[in-house]
């Protein structure tokens, strides 16, 4: 088998434990080149861990996370070379708040790749361009909304390049008004052809979007499958409970554009 | 009651010497407790827990027992435990630089963890060693949050120093005691060495309030 055919992220049996809990019980995932998986599931059914342990930041207890033929746990893995390949957007933006939007979009190509300053601009503003914030260039994030805070921490996560973009949840914390500013930087992202993980709870988002949805519960995957499966045929009782107890099968909620 | 004044013009040189080293004396306690204190928040930071016990223990004795003991002890005490012996002057810097280390740790290690841990993982995610985050992302954020209490730690220093007198290090305090001592000028030379310590001590307690009030408008 050659290093093309296999998952560009193979994710298998993994375990984490935090004192009393199980937050991952043997989860296994796959994910291709290109393509856009979603996690969706409780609040506390640990995909966000999941996804943390897919770049590093969460230790794990047991398993593997094979991403692209390099064993990611490994006691032998260069884990910055690794993370400066797997773009990282967070709940809550993380933008670093005494720098301006630029500086934050310089910081990963300028002090991490070591690109000359000039060109680790250039990249930037091209970001800020393409998720629509060239205006907002010199604004400090505590000047900007969540939206356009989230779509800068974007654009600070692509300016490295990545070949994997892991978004953790980066609805969450947004108003409702500029959910759909930053699921449209991300569609089009995943229409671009960037390979992606996202935590989300944004249904109509992983609908549309995705191309396979991994449902979650307490800490184990229980049903995997494309979006068309999941919403309109569920195949497990617990996916099931878990969409109509977000209102999915009575009303489903479509985001305007 | 009448205020003879001629004591203080005549000693003024003694007076002035004495204020002198209460600066040096607080400059170089400073000095040398900012490097100290972030050790010692360091070490309570460290994985390991008999180191991390240890300096915990050591700040919490620093900063719960009176200033005053700790001089003392370290002009009395150490020499005999250790055959260290420093000059009058070294002990009370010791002393005071143990004491205001302790604080310092304390201040950093607020400012340090007043940073949430999102902000280390966002460096961390793209790829940056733990010392650039520290450096450009950790550092940047919680200078600016600890020099409030940096700012009031020195104006407290400053008036401590007055407590090494005991010891008979020259500084301000000393020379007025000794002045009044020799003099029996008591109510001159308190009150030449309250309007010292207040000339000097004005302005850092203004220039603090500035800080504190430029640290709040940035936030």
């Amino acid at each position: 088998m050659t290093v093309n055919a296999a998952p560009f992220v193979e994710i298998t049996a993994v375990s984490k434990r935090f004192a009393a809990v199980e937050a991952l019980s043997g989860v296994s995932l796959t994910v291709d080149r290109g393509e856009v998986v979603c996690l969706i599931g409780p609040s506390g059914s640990g995909k966000s861990t999941l996804l943390r342990s897919i770049n590093g930041l969460e230790p794990i207890d047991s398993g593997k996370v094979i991403f692209d033929g390099i064993d990611v746990h490994g006691r032998g893995a260069d884990i910055r070379k690794i993370r400066q390949r797997m773009g990282m957007v967070f709940q809550s933006f993380e933008l670093f708040p005494h720098m301006t939007a630029l500086a934050n979009v310089m910081v990963g190509p300028e002090k991490v790749l070591r690109l000359p300053v000039a060109e680790a601009k250039s990249r930037a503003d091209l970001l800020l361009a393409k998720v629509g914030l060239s205006d907002k260039a010199d604004a400090h994030p505590a000047q900007l909304s969540g939206g356009q805070q989230q779509r800068v921490a974007i654009a600070r996560a692509l300016a490295m390049q990545p070949a994997v973009m892991l978004f953790d949840e980066p609805t969450s914390a947004l108003d409702p008004e500029t959910i759909g500013e930053v699921l449209n930087v991300m569609k089009r992202l995943a229409d671009e052809g960037m390979t992606m993980i996202v935590v989300t709870h944004e249904m109509s988002f992983a609908r549309r979007v995705a191309d396979r949805i991994a449902v979650f519960d307490r800490g184990r995957i229980i049903e995997v499958g494309p979006p068309s499966q999941i919403f309109d045929h569920p195949t497990v009782q617990r996916t099931k409970e878990f969409l109509s107890h977000l209102g999915w099968d009575a009303a489903p909620i479509v985001h305007s554009e | 009651m009448t205020f003879d004044w001629s004591v203080i013009i005549d000693n003024w040189p003694r007076l002035l010497h004495g204020a002198g080293n209460t600066i040096l004396l607080a400059v170089c306690t400073m000095a040398l407790a900012l490097p100290g204190g972030l050790l010692l928040a360091a070490l309570r930071m460290t994985p390991w827990a008999p180191i991390r016990g240890f300096a915990t223990a050591f700040v919490e004795f620093f900063r719960t027992t009176p200033v005053i003991l700790q001089v003392y002890w370290v002009f009395y005490v150490l020499p005999v435990m250790t055959d260290i012996r420093l000059s009058a002057f070294g002990t009370g810097l010791a002393a005071l630089t143990l004491n205001v280390s302790a604080f310092n740790s304390e201040t950093f290690r607020a400012g340090l963890n007043s940073i949430r841990l999102g902000q280390r993982n966002a460096g961390l995610s793209l790829g940056m060693s733990d010392w650039q985050v520290l450096r450009l992302v950790i550092l940047p954020q919680a200078v600016p949050r600890v020099l409030p209490a940096l700012a009031s730690t020195w104006v407290s220093l400053f008036k401590d120093t007055s407590l090494v007198s005991v010891i008979a290090i020259d500084e301000l305090s000393y020379v007025g005691l000794q002045l009044r001592s020799q003099t029996f000028r008591v109510l001159e030379v308190l009150t030449a060495m309250a309007v010292l310590y207040w000339i000097m001590g004005y302005p850092q307690a203004k220039l603090v309030d500035w800080i504190h009030r430029r640290i709040k408008v940035a936030e």
